[in-house]
């Protein structure tokens, strides 16, 4: 399957008119037929994480998301790819409940969004751009206080333990508003492992961490894999990311232009943008 | 992972739990930014010395406008208070973070307005001793009970509707104007029934007003906190 083909792709430019139509469907790089076979999609009789059906997302004129039809099985671990602006941060926050879908259907977990995105929160966790932080609570209260929110009542010594897993032991009383970009990241990592979640939904997951944080993630997301939970990871990293999935789609104008075996896309450049 | 979380319970925490939590990280933050409490003091008491200048030194003109001094100055503060609760939120979506938890919009409602309802309550030790030094008022200890009972009502009024007001505003540039500009025109009731609570016990309550006014301040109170309740989660999330 062949991904190497930039021409292909119209470039973003942000913005797709008052609604979303065929007309400006990009298209797919290999046959729907082709697509529809594929049997890392539908075809195992695993139970559905992810379901959406012609999920489009609009701001204002701006379609995000548009047409997005994507299956993603239990246990899977999907790359979102594309350019920026291609619509991977609309498609996991409408996954996390924070968007509400302008068009089409979304279901996570089984459960139908946004009416049972609460019920849908329990067994999920949201990485992304945002930390999530009270600059002026330290480490070790934060995660004290997302621990309380969880109905959870670590010992002092597991999130001690949790601190010193993710590297902040040594910062665990000092506030976060000190904290670099990284170790921030690092203290949202924790909060997923407090978490502990079915369904994890990473943006940029590496971005900011230095080499021990991103082999701290690449382990998390090894022992997520082996206990069967389902990952679906947004990065521009490809070489470093796509090895660690068995899937990849690739988004282009807020459309998915392109879903394949995450093998395929590696030492291929063109796909990130 | 490590063993101590696994094998810690996870049942989901109930409505009051996360009040409770929502109320003591918010105490929390308020205790680490001394700065913002001891402003909003000052802010309050300034406010009641420039009332005193404006009115002269005409004691029976102080002393009739008092209560409404008393309110203004409670007014004022609680705009900075609950913009600045709201912005300390949205600086790193921290509310957001709470809501993916996930919390229930309505223990985040009733535990911000809780903690703001208890900071502005503060405000009435420090304000009312000094109204009544500036403003030559004579007021009995049941009197200053009262006062801080009606008080305390007046900032249960003002919190839950700015509190709902302060979240709608607070992803926008201009929220410090914007929320003045809402809030004030809707807690007109808390305004009148405050003022004449406090004269009724600053005067004397020859009428026996003060039951009736208690119990306006009180309706207003519980048609606001339900509302908030209901409506906070439109709000703070995409319905």
């Amino acid at each position: 399957m062949n991904v190497q083909n930039p021409q292909r792709f119209a470039p973003c430019n942000g913005s797709m008119g008052p609604a979303p139509s065929d007309a400006w469907k990009v298209s797919l790089p290999f046959p729907a037929a082709e697509r529809r076979d594929m049997p890392f999609v539908d075809s195992e009789p695993r139970p559905r994480v992810v379901e959406a059906r012609d999920l489009g997302r609009r701001f204002g004129s701006t379609w995000a998301l548009a047409h997005v039809d994507l299956v993603v099985p239990r246990g899977q671990t999907v790359l979102l790819m594309g350019a920026n602006g291609s619509g991977k941060t609309t498609l996991l926050r409408l996954l996390a409940g924070i968007y509400r879908a302008t068009t089409g259907s979304l279901s996570v977990l089984g459960r139908a969004l946004p009416a049972e995105r609460m019920e849908c929160r329990r067994h999920l966790s949201l990485v992304d751009h945002e930390s999530y932080l009270y600059g002026r609570l330290t480490a070790l209260e934060t995660l004290r206080m997302w621990a309380r929110f969880l109905g959870k009542q670590p010992s002092e010594s597991a999130l001690l333990e949790l601190l010193a897993e993710v590297g902040l032991a040594e910062q665990r009383n000092a506030p976060a508003d000190g904290f670099s970009a990284g170790m921030r990241k690092r203290l949202s990592l924790a909060r997923t492992r407090l978490e502990q979640p079915q369904l994890l939904l990473l943006d940029e997951p590496m971005s900011a961490l230095d080499g021990d944080g991103r082999r701290i993630v690449s382990s998390w997301i090894e022992e997520c894999q082996q206990n069967g939970h389902t990952i679906l990871m947004a990065s521009h990293d490809i070489e470093r990311v796509a090895p660690m999935c068995n899937r990849a789609v690739l988004l282009r104008q807020g459309q998915v232009a392109w879903d394949g075996k995450a093998t395929e896309v590696v030492g291929n450049r063109v796909v990130g943008g | 992972m490590n063993v101590g979380m696994q094998t810690v319970a996870a049942a989901r925490p109930g409505l009051g739990a996360q009040i409770f939590s929502m109320i003591r990280k918010d105490l929390l933050l308020e205790w680490r930014s001394r700065s913002r409490l001891v402003s909003l003091l000052l802010f309050g008491v300034v406010t009641l010395v420039l009332f005193s200048f404006a009115a002269d030194a005409d004691t029976a003109r102080l002393r009739a406008s008092a209560a409404g001094f008393l309110v203004i100055a409670l007014l004022l503060s609680s705009t900075l208070a609950l913009s600045e609760s709201f912005r300390l939120e949205r600086e790193n979506s921290g509310i957001e973070g709470l809501l993916l938890l996930p919390a229930d919009p309505i223990a985040l409602f009733y535990g911000k307005a809780l903690s703001s309802t208890l900071l502005l309550a503060l405000l009435a030790p420090i304000l009312a001793p000094i109204a009544i030094v500036l403003y030559s008022l004579n007021s009995s200890v049941g009197g200053l009970l009262a006062m801080l009972g009606i008080w305390a009502l007046a900032a249960a009024g003002l919190a839950a509707p700015g509190t709902l007001y302060a979240a709608m505003t607070s992803r926008l540039q201009s929220r410090d104007v914007l929320l003045p500009i809402l809030l004030f025109p809707l807690v007109v009731p808390v305004l009148l029934a405050t003022v004449k609570a406090l004269t009724l016990i600053l005067n004397g309550d020859a009428m026996g007003q003060l039951r009736p006014w208690t119990l306006f301040l009180l309706s207003f109170d519980i048609l606001h906190w339900s509302l908030g309740g209901i409506l906070f989660s439109y709000v703070c999330e995409e319905a």
